[in-house]
């Protein structure tokens, strides 16, 4: 019994990491139509950042200096931050003269731009792995009589359903979240009733990477943070935003759920094809539903 | 479309050929230089990179029918690549160790096999589906090949599949080289990186020859047709998706064929040549190259390949000035490298 | 480490590309050092690449000649491994090849010798299937999959905390990590080490959430690990059980040496990893010259003297003496002077075998626990508990 309950939290983790990241990947493809292969890469700089915050050691290709390293809430907070400003500077140098050019451009784009941000990541920081240390309180395991389990990972589950909460109410309840929505359906109406289209489209490209940088800071105490780290997490939000329908945000909450609950279920049943089986229910998912669960099949 | 299948009678030659005049010469005298290269430039070095970008090359122009052509875009087309090399390599180590020719029949043979029920099925969804569904079923053959450690070697390649002792034939711990026979003749063998070089350039240049004769004829029209917009060409009575099926095969199997070339050269597979990233590659070849002119991707071939190795070699830090060129380019030239001798002259298409 | 301008070392290089090396009095004795310098192992590359400099600086000259090494990035995939190894002996010229992570690198490396005709030294493949595989390829470094077996099964049994414990095995999914648990798995049979799940568990190589291993290992009722993960990763494998809580109930024993830099970062969740590896800086305490070699290594690097920078530094050093020894750089004189060959470096003497090209050495059972004061500023350090003579962990010639 313990080690189901242990199974299901070990999935929603999992859900819960690539639903952050995935999000954030299908916002920006959403409103710019924009399949961004860095988005991998912003996940490690929002790891990198992170680290750098709360130990204070600053590494600026040579130009190095240190402080006092900051509180881990207060770089949860910044780390994000700072990603979406790095989003913002990619999106108004290289992805909006793009915007007239086909998807696949971009897609090819971003992937030179993965290779730049991941060589730089590794020309500042090095390849020894790096944590992120968590307070105090949540470095011990949480024991419920004899179950127990990391006190980190719960906090990270509050983290992801925190963050979904922020998200939501950013998206249904502000100004800006309600144009970003309708921009994402019916782009042509939104910009004829005087809504800046462009500000919405830069919005939404660093709102994606924000959610990139934080995904990046919460698995920080937990995973290696390495110049690779956004790899298999590239991937595996791809694989997440594709079983949920490019564009549908309800779908990867769904994709983000299912995809970590059969990956952890898998492991723990038949642990040496597990990978097997989460490519298996994308293809089958696929070629039943072609759009994925909830999407609708914009393409350009 | 009319326009291009009446096409009035010109010359034999550029009948036969669907070329300008100007481009024929061009190819003669590029083929020509290529046939002479190894003979100048004897490192092996050399002649190795060059067969690899040839390799890469076709790799890149079985995409560029796909997605220059027919307007599909296939996500992971390394895979197919993989497959054939798969095939041909356990084909030479447990059946056959002798014939270059069956292994490669063999190669393509079955990556078509594996790519008609997946493109049969692909074919009936729509142009971003098919994209993702080429993409599921790329990640599909990748954990194949990398979890059914006995037939495959798993991670480490078919080398390591040789060495759990699976092969009945092969003796020298590896996929053995091979004669290249015509016939009672004897041309050549692969461990000679000279005669591999030879042996792929002549196949890279047959396939070339044929699938330019193929996307200038009939056939490629109707690509063409449904690559600028499928609801109308539906309406003229062609059968989208059966032609979508040949496309998707055509470019299969030329990936195929590039895949068997790979294990001459490699005498070896492992699953990290068919990761999502390395299509991802593939694709960048042909956009850098140019989509859409068949030559184009074999120069983004080159350029990327040369690239990644010149670049990898001088410095640690190689994926920052990657990522440069890569931006630099997509940015700057966005027809391609092809595009550039558009703008200095007219493409022979648009010759009419 | 790398504090400098990536712009300056383009520049640089640039520079040392463009100066003709005909300038040089004397022509080098090329190395072709082919590391992962990108990917999930690029530290231990950066290690290896370390010893292996390190060596060089030592030994100066080969035959009156300068050593140069030319470094190449094999990104841990066996066909740029290939394509980096035909760059460095023909167009580089190189002499010699050595390094090489991965098993699955190295045995594609190793196929293609008869053609590149060089002597190729691997530092880092653990693999049984090298033994006598081929005349130009050798092993001198990290031990074999077979030694460490023998070294950790002997540990077990002489620990009597370790002896009556049920082993989990979980490797990477690689020849590896499969050859390890079959050797370990084999031999615990064989001394009455119970094995919990004899068809082992395999996780991939990328796997960074081990959650669902942990649980798994914690419902099977066992109270040893036995892991074989490569090097970098057992540090971030043993902080996660512990966060589970699980290094409380179990014990882990390493089929490989944890890397010294992923334990600071893992701190104290990182104790109590036992595992049988040629070197540990706490050697020092046993053996004069293992100090000498870490100060000079502190004093070369400023960083933690680690098991990978000192069994490549000593493959190195074989590799170099044996070019001596030869006389010429002809590879069938220096794959001749190779075999047999040994060295009296931090761990002892290392020899060369003349029967299966492979390396004998003594090794030793570490336990990764609080470092005492140390030079290197290390908080957690592996710390010698037995050392095994070179006879002991075989195999027999």
């Amino acid at each position: 019994m313990a080690s189901v309950i242990q199974i299901i939290l070990n999935g929603l983790v999992l859900g819960g990491v690539f639903l952050i990241v995935a999000i954030g990947l299908n916002i920006i493809y959403g409103l710019n139509r924009v399949m961004n292969l860095a988005h991998g890469s912003l996940y490690a700089l929002g790891a990198y950042f992170g680290y750098t915050l709360v130990t204070g050691k600053v590494l600026l290709f040579g130009l190095d200096f240190e402080f006092g390293g900051l509180n881990f809430f207060l770089a949860l907070i910044l780390a994000p931050a700072l990603v979406g400003l790095v989003g913002w500077v990619l999106e108004r140098v290289l992805i909006e003269p793009m915007r007239d050019r086909p998807m696949i451009y971009t897609l090819i784009l971003t992937y030179g731009l993965m290779f730049l941000i991941d060589g730089l990541i590794k020309a500042n920081w090095g390849d020894t792995p790096h944590y992120i240390i968590p307070p105090e309180f949540l470095q011990k395991p949480v024991y419920i009589g004899d179950f127990s389990y990391p006190a980190y990972r719960f906090a990270l589950l509050v983290g992801v359903a925190v963050v979904m909460g922020l998200l939501m109410t950013l998206l249904n309840r502000t100004r800006m979240g309600i144009n970003m929505r309708a921009a994402a359906d019916i782009p042509e109406m939104v910009s004829a009733l005087g809504v800046n289209l462009k500000a919405v489209r830069v919005g939404a490209f660093v709102l994606g990477c924000v959610m990139a940088g934080i995904a990046g800071f919460l698995v920080g105490p937990l995973y290696p943070i390495l110049p690779i780290m956004g790899h298999d997490m590239l991937i595996s939000s791809f694989v997440v935003i594709v079983i949920g329908g490019l564009g549908s945000l309800r779908g990867v909450i769904v994709a983000a759920l299912l995809v970590g609950f059969v990956q952890a279920l898998a492991e723990a049943v038949i642990t040496n094809f597990a990978m097997v089986i989460v490519y298996m229910l994308m293809a089958v998912i696929l070629v039943f539903k072609p759009y994925g669960i909830l999407g609708e099949g914009k393409f350009e | 479309m009319s326009n291009r299948t009446n096409q009035a009678p010109g010359s034999l030659l550029r009948r036969w050929s669907g070329a300008h005049p100007l481009s024929l010469g061009g190819f003669v005298l590029v083929v020509a230089g290529m046939v002479v290269l190894p003979l100048v430039v004897t490192n092996p070095f050399y002649q190795n990179l060059w067969t690899r970008i040839l390799i890469f090359g076709l790799l890149a122009m079985s995409l560029d029918v796909l997605l220059g052509f027919t307007g599909l875009l296939s996500f992971m087309h390394n895979s197919y690549l993989g497959l054939a090399a798969y095939a041909a390599g356990l084909f030479t180590i447990n059946v056959n160790p002798e014939s270059l020719w069956l292994a490669m029949l063999v190669g393509v043979v079955f990556t078509m096999i594996i790519a008609w029920p997946v493109g049969w099925l692909q074919v009936r969804t729509g142009g971003l589906a098919f994209a993702l569904l080429t993409m599921a079923f790329g990640m599909m053959y990748y954990t194949v090949a990398w979890k059914w450690h006995d037939v495959t070697g798993g991670d480490d390649g078919l080398v390591a599949a040789i060495e759990h002792g699976l092969p009945k034939v092969a003796e020298e711990g590896m996929v053995p080289y091979l004669d290249i026979n015509l016939g009672p003749w004897n041309l050549g063998n692969t461990s000679d990186p000279v005669h591999v070089y030879y042996l792929v350039l002549f196949i890279v240049v047959v396939a070339f020859i044929l699938t330019h004769r193929m996307v200038n004829s009939p056939l490629g029209a109707v690509l063409e047709a449904i690559r600028e917009n499928e609801e109308r060409a539906s309406f003229v009575g062609i059968n989208v998706r059966r032609f979508k099926l040949i496309g998707w095969l055509v470019a299969c199997g030329l990936a195929g064929l590039a895949g068997t070339l790979w294990m001459f050269l490699e005498r070896n597979i492992a699953p990290d040549t068919m990761h999502a990233f390395e299509g991802a590659e593939v694709l960048m070849m042909v956009l850098l190259g140019g989509m859409g002119s068949l030559w184009g991707p074999f120069l983004g071939a080159g350029i990327f390949i040369l690239l990644k190795d010149c670049l990898s070699s001088a410095t640690e830090h190689w994926e920052i000035y990657v990522g440069l060129v890569v931006i630099f380019l997509v940015l700057f030239l966005p027809k391609g490298v092809a595009g550039l001798s558009s703008m200095l002259r007219r493409k022979p298409s648009e010759n009419k | 480490m790398k504090k400098y301008l990536v712009l300056a070392l383009t520049v640089v290089l640039a520079l040392s590309l463009a100066m003709p090396m005909a300038a040089l009095a004397k022509k080098p004795v090329k190395i072709g050092v082919l590391v992962p310098l990108t990917g999930i192992v690029a530290q231990g590359g950066q290690e290896m690449v370390m010893g292996i400099k390190m060596a060089a600086a030592v030994k100066k000259t080969i035959l009156g000649r300068p050593i140069q090494l030319v470094v190449e990035d094999t990104r841990v995939k066996p066909a740029v491994a290939v394509s980096k190894a035909k760059k460095l002996v023909y167009k580089d010229g190189v002499v010699a090849l050595i390094g090489v992570f991965s098993s699955g690198v190295g045995l594609a490396l190793a196929k293609n010798m008869d053609q590149l005709k060089v002597p190729f030294l691997s530092t880092h493949v653990m693999t049984t299937k090298f033994y006598g595989l081929n005349p130009l390829v050798f092993r001198c470094g990290q031990l074999a999959n077979d030694q460490t077996a023998v070294g950790n099964v002997q540990g077990i049994l002489a620990t009597p905390d370790l002896k009556k414990r049920k082993y989990y095995v979980l490797v990477h999914d690689y020849s590896w990590g499969h050859d390890a648990a079959q050797r370990f798995i084999k031999l615990a049979k064989a001394n009455g080490i119970t094995v919990v799940n004899p068809d082992f568990d395999r996780a991939p190589i990328k796997t960074t959430d081990w959650s669902t291993y942990l649980t798994k290992i914690k419902a099977s009722g066992a109270d040893g690990i036995y892991i074989a993960l490569i090097t970098n990763v057992i540090p971030h494998f043993a902080k996660q059980a512990t966060d589970f809580g699980l290094m409380k109930t179990c014990r882990l024993v390493s089929g490989a040496a944890p890397g010294p830099l992923e334990l600071e970062e893992g701190g104290s969740a990182t104790y109590g990893i036992f595992g049988a590896s040629d070197y540990a800086w706490d050697l020092q305490r046993f053996n004069p010259k293992a100090k000498k070699w870490n100060a000079a290594f502190w004093k070369m690097f400023k960083t933690i003297p680690s098991d990978a920078a000192a069994h490549s530094y000593v493959g190195a050093m074989n590799l170099f003496n044996a070019i001596e020894k030869a006389g010429s750089t002809d590879a069938k004189k220096v794959a001749a002077a190779l075999r047999g060959i040994s060295f009296d470096g931090p761990y002892g003497v290392v020899r060369i075998s003349a029967k299966d090209n492979c390396m004998r050495n003594a090794a030793v059972l570490t336990e990764t626990m609080a470092a005492p004061a140390n030079p290197y500023g290390a908080k957690v350090y592996m710390k010698v508990i037995k050392i095994f003579p070179a006879k002991v962990l075989g195999p027999p010639e």
